[in-house]
């Protein structure tokens, strides 16, 4: 501690006034080295912020903290503070702030370069010397900074945001002119026994069930398929494949809108039904009747458009297994399906665990199915809050965040699916991780 | 090789092999058929149908969708060229943006990459549309909704973060090449244009296919961002199209599923390999 204490009086000391110009005000370093261009790149970053944060971005910053104090007077036609705005804004500022903090750490150590190579002797680096270093050794920032850029704005801030909603009482009966407050409210909606914390529990459960179903589902059709399509005696295989990869092309929003007239009230199997003079049935309409024929269907039609890339995908696997192994099977007298139980399974079933879960994983947060099959239905005839009974956690997220405007509660079940989500992939992670250090099989 | 005997146990395998593909075969064509089918129907609603088939053929359903957009309600014409432009702009620039990221993630090493790889790992496992009010709330103080723009940064801006598949693609260059140009002379930059890019082809060319296809049929982020029906993409005109106007979704849904589909046919070994490079590492 002390040592380092000594080392930056030793440094302050042995500063330039350039170098100390520019801890004070960014750029005028530079400046006064003769580097104008990126003195002046600087003091114009420097007086944009200071225009932001004087003209809106101090408001913002405490807003964040507030969440509005003005509400809105019809009388006097005042407009009130919009809170979720407010949070947005507010986010906003303070990354705002991070990134200026982090400009100015930077302006500070080149000034010090600037320094050290004048004691050097060197010259100091002029505009076209600048580019050159951005196009060469510091190539790794110049080319990160716009994706990082894009990320923070697009990826990172509305992601920070979602979690700080979930700590507030933003959504439902608290929304514009409303003003909002930092709470618990929704972890305690989701977690007491009201018609929410119900919900969640049903739409949990079958959320686990579906992603362990249709994973499952998929899993032993695709690797089916692929040892279909492996047999020896399989002519033309390459033609054969083409159908799966068809519908593996086909844009899935396509393919599960066309399900969705296919098993429609006045589609052609209900019509089937209708000239054999059965009943017709409700396979994906707002009916009680309907819940387990739709979740049949989703099952199906998730298979239909997930099968095909998992059998692409065991059938490279496949290639990869010893042949050898067969023939001394064979040798030993194995029937087809011991070398099956005893070669096959066993390394297909390692080699493709890490793509099992993260399998899982997407089956789990699937939005497409239920949403293209089932848009719009929300089963009124139980107790569900405005979900139907075919929805997964990441359906009834959409819906109430998106149609219907309950924020923190959505925002809270986003969390909830990112524990779960977490969880798993971290599991993939490790194992993976462990899998390239296994060379012992085989 | 002797050629093997036909024993009853033998044809029983044969006749069990190729019933079980005539089936897959059939459940996966059946439907693409159906809407192909569908799409020539003389017959647009789905009421008018008698079972899967139409009773009569004709053109006049792919004539319409360009021609006649039923008093402004369905202007596929004007959507098609939404989605086109959206498209191709986000798969210029995500692809830019993805091998930039991918590139220096391989061959750098920096203060901060590990909190990078960290950051985007942790990012991956968010429900993908959590931030939607957020980027709905974004868009509405950048003046951008209702603009195809908005689709473009978004569709751009968030491709970075997965940039695994295309590192590992890098990783496999033997790093002798870039020292040697080092030696010669090269910037970084030089050595990203003139000998990276060129021996990542396959890997360029796979990036962009799977960064045209997300907006080419991605529904939720334009049915939230585009309020006016001029503005939608196919796939959002698409989504509320009504049953009475089946046949022009069937010849809609046929018309952009075919470019894609010729792509996955001529791409197919790219796919699988970026399919298994992208599954193992998560």
């Amino acid at each position: 501690m002390r040592q380092k204490l000594t080392d930056a009086g030793h440094f302050l000391r042995w500063t330039p006034w350039q170098v100390r110009l520019s801890m004070v005000v960014m750029g005028l370093g530079q400046l006064c080295y003769g580097q104008i261009v990126k003195g002046l790149f600087y003091l114009s970053c420097l007086g944009v912020f200071l225009f932001y944060f004087v003209t809106t971005g101090f408001r913002d910053l405490v807003g964040f903290f507030t969440l509005g104090t003005r509400e809105e007077n019809l009388w006097l036609r005042i407009p009130g503070d919009n809170s979720l705005t407010m949070l947005i804004l507010g986010l906003f500022s303070i990354f705002i702030l991070i990134f200026v903090a982090v400009l100015y750490v930077t302006n500070v150590k080149d000034a010090v370069y600037t320094a050290r190579q004048k004691e050097k002797g060197r010259a100091v680096h002029k505009f076209r010397d600048t580019l050159r270093t951005a196009a060469d050794s510091k190539f790794h920032i110049t080319a990160l900074t716009p994706p990082v850029v894009g990320v923070t704005i697009f990826s990172i801030l509305p992601i920070v945001f979602m979690i700080c909603i979930a700590f507030t009482d933003l959504g439902g009966d608290v929304v514009y002119p409303k003003l909002a407050n930092w709470s618990l409210s929704p972890w305690q909606k989701i977690l007491s026994l009201g018609k929410i914390g119900s919900t969640f529990v049903k739409i949990l459960g079958w959320n686990v069930a579906w992603a362990v179903a249709s994973t499952a589902l998929n899993f032993v059709v695709g690797l089916g398929m692929a040892l279909l399509l492996n047999k020896k005696n399989v002519k033309g295989s390459k033609f054969w494949r083409a159908f799966p990869i068809l519908a593996y092309a086909i844009p899935g929003f396509i393919s599960m809108l066309g399900f969705k007239f296919m098993f429609s009230q006045s589609g052609p199997i209900n019509w089937y039904l209708d000239q054999a003079g059965l009943m017709r049935i409700f396979f994906l309409t707002n009916d009680a009747s309907a819940k387990w024929w739709a979740r049949g269907i989703g099952l199906f039609v998730n298979a239909w458009i997930s099968t095909p890339s998992i059998m692409l995908m065991t059938t490279g696997l496949l290639s990869n297994i010893n042949t050898d192994l067969y023939e001394a099977a064979s040798l030993d007298g194995a029937s087809p399906f011991q070398q099956f139980k005893t070669i096959t399974l066993p390394f297909v079933v390692f080699s493709t665990t890490p793509v099992l879960i993260s399998q899982f994983v997407g089956n789990f947060n699937n939005f497409g199915i239920f949403f293209f099959l089932r848009s719009g239905v929300i089963s009124n005839y139980a107790d569900y809050f405005l979900a139907s009974d075919t929805d997964l956690l990441i359906n009834w997220l959409y819906k109430l965040s998106v149609d219907n405007n309950y924020y923190s509660i959505g925002a809270a079940i986003s969390l909830i699916i990112f524990l779960i989500t977490a969880a798993l992939s971290l599991s993939v992670y490790v194992r993976s991780a462990a899998y390239k250090q296994e060379d012992t099989y085989q | 090789m002797k050629k093997m005997k036909l024993t009853p146990r033998r044809a029983a395998d044969h006749i069990l092999t190729y019933t079980l593909l005539l089936v897959m075969s059939l459940v996966f064509l059946f439907p693409c058929l159906w809407l192909i089918l569908a799409s020539l129907s003389k017959t647009g609603s789905l009421y008018d149908f008698k079972g899967f088939f139409p009773s009569a053929f004709s053109l006049q359903t792919f004539i319409d969708l360009f021609t006649d957009d039923v008093n402004g309600l369905y202007p596929y014409k004007t959507w098609f060229f939404n989605t086109l432009y959206v498209a191709v702009c986000s798969a210029l620039l995500g692809t830019v943006l993805v091998l930039l990221t991918a590139y220096v993630m391989s061959r750098f090493r920096f203060n901060g990459r590990d909190t990078i790889k960290k950051t985007t790992l942790v990012l991956g496992m968010f429900p993908g549309f959590m931030g939607m009010t957020a980027v709905y709330i974004i868009m509405t103080q950048l003046g951008l909704i209702n603009h195809l723009e908005s689709l473009i940064f978004f569709y751009a801006a968030t491709t970075p973060v997965s940039y695994m598949v295309q590192k590992g693609y890098f990783d496999s260059i033997p790093a002798a090449l870039f020292e040697a140009a080092r030696l010669d002379g090269a910037t970084n930059l030089e050595v990203f244009l003139k000998i990276t890019l060129p021996l990542s082809k396959p890997m360029v060319v796979y990036t962009m296919l799977t960064q045209f296809a997300w907006p080419w049929s991605d529904v939720l982020l334009p049915k939230l961002l585009l309020k006016d029906r001029n503005m939608w993409t196919v796939a959002v005109g698409l989504f509320n199209l009504p049953e009475t106007h089946f046949a022009r979704f069937a010849a809609g849904s046929v018309f952009i599923a075919i470019p894609i589909v010729i792509l996955y046919f001529c791409l197919v070994k790219n796919i699988v390999n970026g399919l298994t490079a992208g599954s193992v590492k998560g």
